[in-house]
């Protein structure tokens, strides 16, 4: 019998490890998501202690008899302050609706505002917001009933609108008048309800699944089943895969290059110019009929008229050379050969 | 157990039934139900792949780069048989398709041809007989491998076999049997014969026509029944690959192809070849070698990277040399031969003669002249100084009457059939 292809029995004992091991993660995923509360930390969050979280505003508030009540989906607001953080990820019509039922609505940089103002520090200008005096404001300008600050502070009705919400953060709570101006906002009420937006309550809109007939939602599932067992079909393999082996194989000129590379790193240019003199005269001694190991200056003088003194220099000066000095050694021993080679 | 592409066809025209017809999760579960049930069906229908048989024939030695066929035969006890078959061979047997459509009625066998065109020497081994049986419906497949054992030995290519018409030319001039305008270049004493003209007169035995009716002359003829022992270095510095005009190839492959030139020429003059390829052991050996028998023994080996063991080697030829040979040493001009062959030469020298053959790096020589900047000549002092080591070495071995041939890989061949014919020529067999 040869044939090697898996029965259930060996399928099972190769299959359990990994099975093990998704359980195992499945599990610790679950667990994991269990025992992590939600996360603390976002821009202008209460129980931010960062410099742009809010836990400084919502502290002094406690202090000054306000209960602060942190949520993502504000529904009981009756008789109380809404100060909403991000109001344009809210549908339009419920934020009309919240303010309405609450006492009083604090928005902070709503779209769209007149236009863009720097941030910075101004003086109110208006007995809406007189008892804190100078405060940072700025981001955008709004048109209003009441309007404080070159228009970046308006209130119409029970809404006020701020453009800027640096007077609520950690970093800036202590500047000017901010505080005050924070608390004479947020503090109007014994109640104050933050609204912090969360992806459930911008589920009100209607998104795209919304549109799609519920037909094809089901639709979509077979698809995924249909997706899933063309990759069963592309994934199976005919055979498995089969290894080469590789034979060892070397270049064989990596170790001059080593060598090279070493010569490079320490500066060994006195070394590397003995050597091409050496090599030099090895190649020109045979050529001039000099015996191999003797001096052949002489001989080359004799033949190129170049005076004896300078051919033995450049073959055998033992002055020690740098980097500079080697290429041009190189290039002039090159040129001396070649006029030997020539004569 | 393998799907085709028809079930996820199926299932994405599903898609259409769940949108339009049955938009709730029943829908799905009926049609994947459906789908589940036709695959079942599929796979029970199915021809049986693990009963099958199988047995090879064909070639089982091919020339490097040469196409070679290779049969399979399946028979199928069982149902007929629909399907594909995945013959799988490393890539380096370079199969030229390993996957046919099979369709092998029930109790009947079908024969396969595979051709390979093995890319690198050496045994090329099959693998795995994979067979992926559809059932009628094409939905599902039952799949399976066997085990088919075959080797086939891919044979060094012997490129240089185009050097052998000219060398041959030459054997025959130095034997006489050719006319040249030269003299026989024989040096052993072959016969006497009856002059003719066109014979050179100071081939005349005058002691010999005295004696005779008619003018005798003497023949030569080039030694004979020498023998030469070709030793082949596996050991590391064989390993090094050097490019040549066939590509980087190891100095191993290059170091086989002069062997197998030497060989055979030596054997068209009637020398008697014994190989040995040894790095740390021997790792092939071949007595009163023929060329079909010396590709064989070479294939199926590679370099390993262990230092070569000369003492060994030399231990090794001295014991199966008894005579007087030419002992050839196909290696590398290493430092580290200084320390390992240099000392044992004196014993080996004064028995054969050794001829040391080794493939130089033309990457060596281009870095050499390498000049410009300050990298290339530093390049340059490297590459001249182990140029420098090999001609001290050349002259070290020169020294103990050792003939050395260093030559670039694509000349090496030629080279080296040179010196052997040079040899030959000057009666220092």
């Amino acid at each position: 019998m040869t044939a090697v292809s898996p029965d259930a029995g060996r399928i099972w004992t190769a299959a359990r490890g990994p099975l093990l091991i998704g359980v195992i993660i499945l599990f610790a995923a679950v667990v994991i998501t269990l025992l992590r509360g939600s996360g603390e930390g976002g821009a202008l969050d209460p129980r931010s202690f960062r410099p742009e979280g809010s836990h400084a505003v919502a502290r002094l508030l406690e202090q000054n008899g306000v209960r602060v009540e942190l949520t993502d989906n504000a529904s009981a607001v009756d008789g109380a302050t809404l100060f909403v953080t991000q109001p344009n990820l809210i549908d339009p019509r419920r934020l009309a609706d919240l303010s309405g039922r609450a006492s009083s609505t604090v928005l902070l940089a709503p779209s769209p505002g007149l236009r863009r103002l720097e941030v910075g520090t101004r003086q109110p200008g208006c007995p809406l917001a007189d008892g804190a005096g100078a405060a940072t404001t700025g981001g955008f300008t709004y048109e209003g009933e009441q309007s404080c600050y070159d228009s970046t502070l308006v209130r119409t009705g029970t809404v006020t609108t701020i453009g800027y919400g640096g007077i609520f953060t950690n970093r800036d709570i202590d500047e000017e008048g901010n505080a005050a101006l924070a608390l004479s906002l947020l503090g109007q009420h014994e109640r104050l309800v933050w609204y912090v937006p969360s992806a459930a309550d911008r589920s009100q809109q209607k998104s795209l699944t919304d549109l799609v007939p519920d037909g094809w939602k089901y639709g979509a599932l077979q698809l995924g089943v249909a997706v899933v067992l063309l990759a069963v079909w592309r994934a199976r393999r005919l055979g498995r895969v089969v290894p080469e082996p590789l034979p060892v194989v070397v270049r064989a000129a990596e170790t001059v290059e080593g060598r090279a590379r070493l010569y490079r790193r320490s500066h060994a240019a006195s070394h590397a110019a003995s050597v091409l003199r050496q090599a030099t005269r090895d190649r020109l001694a045979p050529l001039l009929g000099v015996p191999p190991g003797d001096d052949p200056s002489e001989e080359i003088a004799r033949r190129t008229s170049r005076p004896v003194t300078s051919v033995r220099a450049l073959l055998y000066d033992r002055e020690p050379v740098d980097d500079r000095g080697l290429v041009a050694l190189a290039a002039s021993l090159d040129a001396l050969e070649n006029e030997v080679r020539k004569a | 157990m393998a799907l085709t592409g028809r079930a996820g066809l199926l299932a994405l025209i599903g898609v259409f039934v769940v949108g339009l017809l049955l938009p709730s999760w029943q829908g799905i579960l009926v049609l994947f139900g459906l789908l589940v049930l036709c695959v079942a069906v599929d796979l029970l229908l199915a021809g049986g792949v693990r009963r099958l048989t199988f047995s090879r024939a064909g070639a089982t030695s091919v020339r490097t780069g040469e196409p070679c066929v290779v049969q399979l035969t399946v028979h199928n006890p069982g149902r007929r048989l629909r399907g594909v078959l995945r013959d799988a061979w490393a890539p380096s047997a370079g199969v030229v398709a390993d996957r046919v459509a099979v369709d092998v009625p029930a109790g009947g066998s079908r024969v396969l041809s595979f051709e390979l065109r093995p890319l690198r020497r050496g045994d090329r081994t099959a693998d795995r007989v994979t067979v992926r049986s559809h059932g009628p419906l094409g939905i599902a497949a039952r799949q399976g491998s066997h085990v088919v054992p075959w080797i086939v030995r891919a044979l060094p290519p012997f490129h240089s076999r185009r050097h052998l018409p000219p060398l041959l030319e030459r054997l025959r001039e130095l034997d006489g049997r050719r006319a040249s305008l030269i003299r026989g270049a024989g040096t052993e004493f072959d016969s006497l014969r009856a002059y003719v003209i066109g014979d050179d007169v100071r081939s005349i035995d005058w002691r010999a026509s005295a004696r005779s009716p008619d003018v005798v002359v003497r023949t030569w003829r080039p030694e004979r029944d020498r023998q030469v022992t070709i030793v082949l270095d596996t050991a590391r510095t064989s390993a090094g690959r050097v490019d040549g005009a066939l590509g980087g190839l190891p100095r191993l492959d290059t170091a086989m192809d002069a062997a197998l030139l030497l060989s055979a020429l030596a054997s068209q003059a009637r020398d008697q070849i014994d190989f040995l390829a040894f790095s740390q052991q021997v790792r092939a050996s071949v007595p009163r070698a023929t060329l079909p028998v010396l590709v064989q023994a070479m294939a199926p080996l590679e370099a390993e990277l262990v230092e070569f063991d000369a003492r060994g080697a030399v231990s090794e030829v001295l014991r199966r040399a008894g005579r007087r040979s030419l002992v050839v040493l196909l290696t590398s001009l290493e430092p580290s031969m200084e320390h390992g062959l240099l000392p044992l030469l004196p014993a080996l020298a004064t028995r054969h003669h050794l001829l040391v053959a080794s493939v130089s790096d033309p990457a060596v020589h281009a870095m050499a002249a390498g000049r410009g900047d300050l990298e290339a000549v530093y390049a340059a002092a490297a590459a001249e100084r182990t140029l420098a080591e090999r001609r001290r070495l050349t002259a070290l071995l020169a020294r103990h009457g050792v003939d050395v041939v260093d030559a670039l890989p694509d000349d090496l061949p030629r080279a080296l059939a040179d010196r052997y014919l040079s040899l030959k020529a000057a009666g220092k067999l």
